[in-house]
């Protein structure tokens, strides 16, 4: 601390901040997992397809009797190819249906209600078999012939 | 544990242990047959025969192999590819798929077991498909328990994503690489878990053996390092971790070196900085914890932060000046663009035109996983809620490994593993907790829950659980029937009345090629078939699938795409004999050369700026091959080449001649001549047409 800092000092005023280093601490383990079930559902949505090919978020196709176009969802018949919006609904189908086994280990926690256990175990119930069969769904109009 | 002699289970007179003993084997065994024997239709319905386009490399290489002897095949330079500079094969290949396969065909033929070694290549991937589910057994029993192994074992046998590369006469490093993956990621849980020197040894020597097969050992070597840090991180540094890693990194990498194609990149490329940098970090770390004990705190937090600084500033300095003297290389162009995703379309169209490098869709993702995808975050969940230290490797492998799949589509086969262990941690869980619902135990814990309609709802789970497995198994044999056995070099095609027809056309084009050409002959095609002409035909090429040079097949494109006389100047260059293209106007067959024209264009253009992609396009921007395509296109030594004497046959019903089935539209210039080439030979489909370069006329 020399004299000629001090001098400084005569003609800055020095506003008045508490700085503190900030805290990081470790996030907590379902943090975590809840970032990666995140990123498990974007790119399974085909988030890195979107990016680098730029499809639309729907497609046209031209209707046969009258001519006009008319947008759709999903890209008929190309595995290889998707829209956004198909896209990011089968990714929330899978999640839905991770969702679902989570549900169905939560019912079986330590101090639950029975009535929140049978809940939780009818949702997980629904989302399941509504994730499977949508996504089958979905991939009929994918690949032609499937299952047969 | 003692034994006991139970009554009510169904096999009496046997302990217990011995009944869960003879039930696992008797799964194993069943799941062993049942990975060799899923991947066999291709076998069945056609014959044993190599697919594809890379096995034929593996395949002639492994015939060298046999013939030559250990020492000329790691020496071979071969003057029959990349006419005329030459591929140096020993130092540029991944010698551990050609060596296993020439291991097993000697081990056989020493038993007078007399196997063709084609045969021997042919089935070695559905072998190594059966010994990957036994690995994967392996893993899952160290991540929970024996029951989690079998159910993984049971998934991964008949997965998708695995089989697509694994089919009988699918010879190609990954139908290996994967059983060496999982090898080296069981045994370094396996380490991880008992901190034993032999268990690092033997991780050390299955990683050896995956550096040996695949490229893709780079996985290997910077995710043992991200699972280190991600340990460090979260303050499970143990002595076992220290051991397994340090073991594994200095061993690992000097056995790397012997590879010829890896040779001093494992310490001075930037791919694998991050397993040195992680090797530093450990030591700093236990050397920290070491000093901590010998000094006062007062004196301790004093020297950390000396220590910390100096040791930053040298690893600092250090890695600046390796980057900026170039000894430590950048990222090399392949992984670099598994990072920057975006960096491939821009810059690298080689690596971009690659059908299999494409990112993946989420059709590819249900097709080759089904059911597992919904299992995967359900297992994630399962780990998080009971971390140790193999739940963490295996989560950090199963999330590095769902981005990489998201990234490039041929990556899913590395996804394929990890979403069956995870899966396989869910399901087993799942079923585990409803089981004891419907018979529950005896004892009664703390940690029981019992609760209403529990039996029931018990039963419920359970079926439904059942009912989506099987539907898995109906799914993956349906995928596996119908997509993923086709052998590609034999094409079939269902006639409305419902019979087949096979096209082997590539093989008759190849046969006629070995039977009527000159032995020294060059053939000019386009780099995706240099494999199999040079397995086949056996005659020297110009570029082949290797694509090391991007300039020699930029000649090659440029050549393709310009009008006859510049190819004809560049043919000369080259020494060109004979070219043969691939054409799918007359069959329908949409994986043709003028499908891959453009990327001709833009590979010639990348290296030839006077070669420009747009004056292919007509003056709408369309890329058409009819009256409305630009002249520069119609003109083409390729568009010539397809479609010569083609104007004038009749394709479809009520179609006009010249009519391109797979374009969809009448050709734009039929009456040409042929000026530089000669046709020499047309398949029975039309799908391969092989043109000789004329001889230069004889001076009056």
């Amino acid at each position: 601390r020399s004299r000629r800092m001090e001098g400084i000092f005569s003609v800055i005023r020095i506003p008045n901040l508490k700085l503190k280093t900030p805290r990081a601490s470790l996030p907590t383990a379902m943090t975590v997992f809840g970032i990666l079930f995140l990123t498990y559902f974007l790119v399974l949505s085909g988030v890195v397809y979107d990016i680098i090919s730029s499809p639309g978020s729907v497609g046209y196709v031209q209707d046969e009797a009258t001519g006009a176009w008319k947008p759709e969802v999903f890209l008929q018949w190309r595995v290889n190819g998707q829209y956004i919006y198909e896209g990011l609904a089968a990714g929330a189908m899978f999640s839905l249906g991770g969702a679902g086994f989570m549900m169905l280990d939560l019912a079986n926690k330590k101090d639950t209600l029975t009535r929140n256990r049978h809940l939780l175990i009818l949702a997980a119930g629904v989302s399941i078999f509504v994730a499977y069969n949508l996504s089958i769904v979905f991939l009929k109009k994918k690949i032609h012939g499937y299952m047969r | 544990m003692k034994a006991i002699t139970a009554n009510n289970s169904f096999l009496r007179g046997i302990s217990e242990n011995k009944q869960e003993f003879l039930l696992k084997f008797l799964i194993l065994g069943l799941i062993y047959a049942l990975a060799f024997f899923t991947r066999l239709y291709s076998v069945l319905r056609y014959e044993s025969v190599i697919h594809e386009f890379d096995p034929y490399f593996n395949f002639r290489s492994t015939k060298y192999l046999v013939n030559e002897g250990f020492y000329n095949f790691l020496n071979w330079f071969d003057d029959k590819s990349w006419y005329p500079l030459g591929r140096i094969v020993g130092g540029t290949i991944y010698p551990g798929l050609m060596m296993t396969a020439a291991a097993v065909f000697w081990v056989l033929n020493h038993f007078h077991i007399t196997v063709n070694i084609r045969n021997v290549c042919v089935l070695l991937a559905p072998w190594f498909a059966s010994n990957t589910a036994m690995i994967t057994y392996f893993m899952a029993k160290e991540t929970k328990n024996s029951s989690t192994g079998l159910v993984a074992a049971a998934l991964i046998a008949i997965v998708p994503g695995y089989i697509s590369r694994s089919v009988a006469g699918s010879f190609d490093n990954e139908g290996i690489a994967i059983f060496t993956l999982l090898l080296t990621y069981g045994f370094w849980v396996k380490s991880v878990n008992t901190g034993s020197i032999l268990w690092s040894a033997l991780t050390t020597l299955a990683y050896f053996y995956m550096v040996s097969a695949w490229g893709g050992y780079i996985f290997i070597i910077n995710l043992i390092p991200l699972y280190t840090l991600v340990m460090l991180v979260t303050g499970r540094f143990s002595e076992r971790l220290y051991i397994a890693y340090c073991t594994f990194y200095t061993i690992g990498t000097l056995l790397s070196m012997q590879i010829t194609f890896v040779g001093f990149q494992a310490v001075q490329s930037s791919e694998h900085m991050a397993a040195f940098g992680v090797f530093g970090l450990l030591q700093i770390h236990s050397f920290i914890n070491w000093a901590r004990t010998q000094l006062s705190p007062r004196a301790f937090a004093r020297f950390f932060r000396i220590s910390i600084t100096a040791f930053a500033a040298l690893v600092g300095s250090a890695l600046v000046l390796g980057l900026a003297t170039g000894y430590i290389s950048p990222w090399t162009g392949r992984f670099y663009a598994l990072l920057n995703f975006t960096y491939a379309k821009d810059n690298i169209p080689i690596i971009a035109s690659v059908s299999e490098h494409q990112p993946t869709t989420w059709a590819s993702f249900f097709f080759d996983l089904h059911i597992l995808v919904f299992f995967m975050p359900a297992g994630l969940y399962y780990s998080f809620t009971k971390l140790n230290d193999a739940n963490i490797f295996v989560v950090c492998y199963g999330i590095t490994s769902v981005y990489f799949a998201g990234v490039m589509v041929r990556l899913m086969l590395v996804l394929a593993p990890v979403a069956c262990i995870l899966s396989a941690i869910a399901i087993s869980s799942t079923l585990e907790t409803w089981m004891k619902a419907i018979k529950p135990n005896l004892r009664k814990t703390k940690n029981t829950v019992e609760y209403t309609g529990q039996k029931e709802i018990g039963y419920v789970v359970v079926t439904g659980m059942t009912v989506m497995l099987m539907l898995y198994v109906f799914h993956c044999s349906w995928v596996t029937s119908e997509a993923y056995s086709s052998p590609s070099i034999v094409l079939a095609a269902n006639q409305p009345d419902g019979s087949r027809i096979i096209f082997d056309d590539f093989r008759e084009a190849y046969r006629w090629l070995a039977y009527n050409t000159a032995e020294d002959a060059r053939v000019m095609s386009w780099w995706d078939y240099g494999y199999q002409i040079s397995a086949m035909a056996n005659r020297t090429i110009l570029v082949d699938n290797n694509t090391w040079n991007n300039t020699h097949i930029a000649q090659v494109g440029k050549a393709m795409a310009s009008n006859e006389e510049n190819a004809l100047k560049i043919m000369r260059q080259l020494d060109v004999d004979y070219v043969l293209v691939i054409f799918g106007g007359l069959t329908g067959y949409a994986s043709d050369d003028i499908n891959k024209f453009l990327w001709m264009v833009r590979i010639a253009g990348s290296a030839d700026p006077n070669v420009v992609e747009s004056d292919y396009f007509s003056p709408e921007g369309a890329f058409r091959v009819d009256s409305e395509g630009s002249s520069t296109m119609l003109n083409s030594l390729m568009y010539k080449m397809c479609y010569w004497r083609f104007g004038s046959v009749y394709t479809d019903y009520g179609k006009p001649p010249g009519f391109d089935r797979v374009r969809s539209v009448e050709i734009g210039n039929k009456d040409f001549s042929l000026n530089v080439v000669e046709e020499v030979y047309t398949t029975q489909h039309w799908l391969v047409r092989i043109y000789k370069v004329k001889d230069q006329d004889n001076r009056a």
